[in-house]
Parts: structure tokens; sequence; C-alpha cells
């Protein structure tokens, strides 16, 4: 398990560290790090599967948005006709005062749920990068996160903690709740998440490590199937010296349960 | 309909209770049925045949959202959804009558009897979002108690449907008011609103309290005073 440092890695300039696998050839983001490494594996290539391979789990953070701000007037009407069509098949009468504008109102509020498709990180992060001879914890703890569930529609919500190890770079602070807001405000699955919000800081700061955890309520499972009301679901990601060094990861854990 | 066939029936309702003393409290039942009504086109048998026609909207969905609907996490998430939502709306074919036809006892209690913190979950009409929360419920019996699983299964019946919660919290206490002819119901619900921590205002923190008054506990202070002082015990 090697650092998760720049430039000069056997694995292709990837300072994903290598604890995940890939289904797929995955873009690796160019940039300082990529100089010495294989040029193909460095060239930004959006990872669109061919019609029956396996789609890469994780997306590049700098791949392509798969919808625009334009695209989300084009798409009301078609939504808003879905969404009568749902009210119809509850067999409610969308007619009736309290449902006239409903499905209008649903589906700006799912385009807004899913307002992440249309944001990249790098948009994001591009200014607040600062040099800092700083090698101390940084963590950002209780950054509350709503989410949608991708099998059922529904919403998860609940909070996330970051903490990182700098490698003479820092983060503005609001930038990593704007990273767990690009991440979240999608159709995902929790441990997704965890794992998108860990890489796209360690591959925009390449610091010396990243922890991520994730402590969430589900809705599927409070509101329907199993309903049990108090259930949580924790995951989470660390990533270099997080991963390697207990006492790093210890203290992260101690100071964001303080 | 969910009640609002017609509103006028609110209103003369509502007036009744005001205007009458406890012994009033029998409500027409013609006129308050109304206020509990919901869509009669929803029938149970009737949800595995709507099921195409919601899988359809809720792929569209998908795909007007940006998303890859033939990816492996969302392939059946239309199928789910669908489910999901008609698991969350099935209050429309519940009724009273069915879930209360034998626990209703006689007993010679005439105290208060609350049963609170009952965890409630329903469906915004206007955004089609969850909110939940917690519903407290008080009846003063006229010598007719209810099991109490029965006030919480009331609950259910009311809250899975596209709700306000303000009507919520009515349907509640006049399905019990019809249910017992007691003395007085209360109901408080204390509720976040997804949407509103979600989008719009994201005020995290914010819950909406609505509260229906019937019977005693309208007319009598010390009666109301009494419940909310006890449902409220932390």
């Amino acid at each position: 398990m090697e650092h998760s440092e720049p430039t000069e890695q056997a694995d292709g300039g990837s300072a994903l560290n290598g604890h995940f696998d890939r289904t797929g050839k995955r873009p690796v983001p160019g940039g300082s790090g990529c100089a010495s490494a294989a040029a193909s594996a460095c060239a930004p290539q959006p990872p669109r599967a061919e019609p029956g391979a396996p789609r890469p789990v994780m997306e590049s953070w700098r791949e392509e948005r798969t919808r625009s701000v334009e695209d989300n007037q084009t798409s009301l009407p078609s939504l808003a006709a879905a969404y009568t069509t749902i009210l119809r098949g509850l067999g409610e009468d969308p007619q009736r005062q309290g449902l006239l504008k409903t499905p209008w109102r649903a589906a700006t509020a799912m385009q807004f749920f899913t307002k992440g498709y249309q944001e990249k990180i790098i948009d994001v992060l591009n200014d607040a990068i600062f040099d800092e001879d700083h090698d101390e914890m940084v963590i950002v703890k209780d950054i509350d996160m709503f989410s949608m569930c991708e099998h059922h529609l529904v919403p998860i919500f609940g909070r996330v903690h970051i903490g990182y190890l700098p490698n003479k770079r820092v983060l503005g602070l609001s930038k990593l709740a704007r990273i767990v807001e690009i991440y979240s405000r999608r159709l995902q699955v929790q441990e997704r998440l965890t794992k998108q919000i860990a890489v796209a800081i360690t591959e925009a700061l390449k610091p010396t490590g990243v922890g991520v955890v994730i402590e969430a309520t589900h809705m599927c499972m409070v509101m329907r199937g199993v309903q049990k009301m108090n259930s949580k679901t924790v995951t989470s990601t660390m990533l270099g010296v997080f991963r390697e060094d207990p006492k790093t990861r210890d203290e992260f854990l101690a100071l964001i349960r303080s | 309909m969910n009640g609002h066939s017609n509103r006028k029936v609110n209103d003369t309702v509502e007036e009744f209770h005001r205007n009458n003393s406890f012994n009033g409290l029998v409500i027409d039942t013609k006129n308050s049925a109304e206020l509990r009504q919901h869509g009669t086109s929803r029938e149970e048998d009737a949800d595995e045949c709507r099921l195409p026609a919601l899988e359809a909207a809720y792929a569209s969905i998908l795909r007007e959202l940006g998303e890859d609907a033939g990816r492996q996490g969302l392939l059946r998430t239309p199928l789910r959804a669908a489910k999901a939502m008609q698991f969350l709306t099935k209050g429309y074919h519940e009724t009273i009558e069915d879930i209360l036809n034998n626990a209703i006892f006689d007993e010679d209690h005439d105290e208060m009897v609350i049963v609170k913190n009952i965890d409630v979950f329903s469906l915004c009409e206007h955004h089609l979002v969850p909110f939940f929360g917690k519903v407290h419920i008080g009846y003063i019996p006229n010598k007719k108690v209810v099991g109490l699983s029965k006030l919480a299964r009331i609950v259910e019946i009311f809250s899975r449907r596209l709700q306000v919660q303000e009507r919520l919290t009515k349907q509640i206490a006049v399905g019990i008011s019809q249910a017992l002819e007691p003395k007085g119901v209360a109901v408080v619900i204390e509720a976040a609103h997804m949407c509103m921590i979600m989008r719009g205002v994201q005020k995290m923190n914010s819950r909406t309290v609505t509260s229906t008054m019937l019977g005693v506990y309208l007319e009598d202070p010390k009666t109301r005073e009494e419940f909310l002082s006890l449902s409220k015990s932390a």
C-alpha cells in the first residue's frame, strides 16, 4: 500500500492508493503528477462503458458533467409528466387543490436533490488550494449530508467527518463541504459516496492521508422495509497514512467523536 | 380525495365541535366520513396492475435527471421505487373499521389515556418528499377504551398518504372521535419536513408542531394542560 504521494508511482501516477479494484481503464487526472508516468494512463478519458461492458465503479473527479443547467429547464416538462403519472398511479386526484402544482414542485425538488450531476469538482476547487507548511491533521466534522438512495429514490441523511494530513497544500475548509455536496446530491450508495469524497480530496491535494467517515440514516430502512427507526449506517474510507498508521487513524476517530 | 371533496364540510364539522358540549361529540357520520374519506380509486388488488405505469414513470425520471438507467445500481430501481411509493401511500386503501373492529372494550375508566412518541412517517403532498416525527395522542374514554396499538394503527392509516401535517393531525383526531365517542381527544404532531431541510430554505433544525383538540380538551384548559405536560416529559 503506497502513500498517496504524487508523481513517481508504479501505478501510473494515480494517487488512489490502490485499495479498490477497477473494472475498466480509469482516467487518471493530468497535472503535475503525471509527467513521468505512462501517457496513456494519464490521458483523461470519460469512462463510458461499451455496451455490455461493466462500467467503472468510480468516476474520475474530472469527468464531464452529465447534465447542464439548461438541461434542467428542458427536462422539466417530462419530469412533471412522469410525476403526474405517479400521482394517478397511486390513486390520488392530481386535480385537487393541494396536488395541482405538485408535479412541477416534485420535479424541481428532484432536480435539486440530484444537482451534483451538473457540478464539477474542478470548478469548485481550483482557487482554494494554498501552499502552507502545515503537516498536522485537519478535520472538518459534522457536515450535514443529504443524498438520495439510488435503489428506492428515498432520502438518506447524516453527517460526514473528513480529516486529512496536508502535504504542503491545504484546502479552503468550505471546499471540503462543497465536495460533500457535489457527490451527495446524486443517486448514491453510501459506500460509493464515502469513497468518492476521499478520492476527490486525494486527487486534488495529494495529501499524506485522508480519512472520511459518514454516519447516515436511510429512510428506505426507516420508513419502509424493515422499519428500524434508530438504525444508522456508518462507512469510512481511509487512504494513505490514515490507512497504514493505526495511531493516526485513532487520533482522527477520537477527534471526530469528541 | 383525502378529505378535500368539499371544503365546506370541514367548516361544518369544526363549528359543530366548537358549539357543542361534550355530549355533542358524537359526530354526524355522514359529514365527517367525507372528512376522512380518501382516494377511493385505490384498491389493494389494483396495486399490482398499476405497477408498470409507475415503473415507466420512474424510468423516465431517471433518464431526465441525467443518470444512466442501464447501470447496475439503477437496473431495478424503477420497480423498487414504484413499490416503495406504493408502500408509502398504502393508507389510501385502509379504513378505520378494518383495524378497529374487535379492539374496543367496555371499561369503566374516565381518566386520561395517553400514547406518546408514536413515530410517524408521511409524504409531503407538495414535493413528494418525506416528513417524519412523533405523534402524541390523548383521549378521555367515555365507557369505551381502545386497544393501545390501535391508536398507532390509526396514525399509520392516515400518515401513509400524500399529506399536509395540519390535515393529518385532524384526521387522526376525528378518526378516534368517531370510533370511540370519547369525552375528548387530543393529538399533537411534531415533525421535521425534509422539503424544508433538504431543499428550499434548508433549515436543519426546524420542526413543525400541529395539534387538534376535541371535546373536553378544547373546552377545559386544565385538561389540555395536563395532556401537554404529560406528553412532553423527556
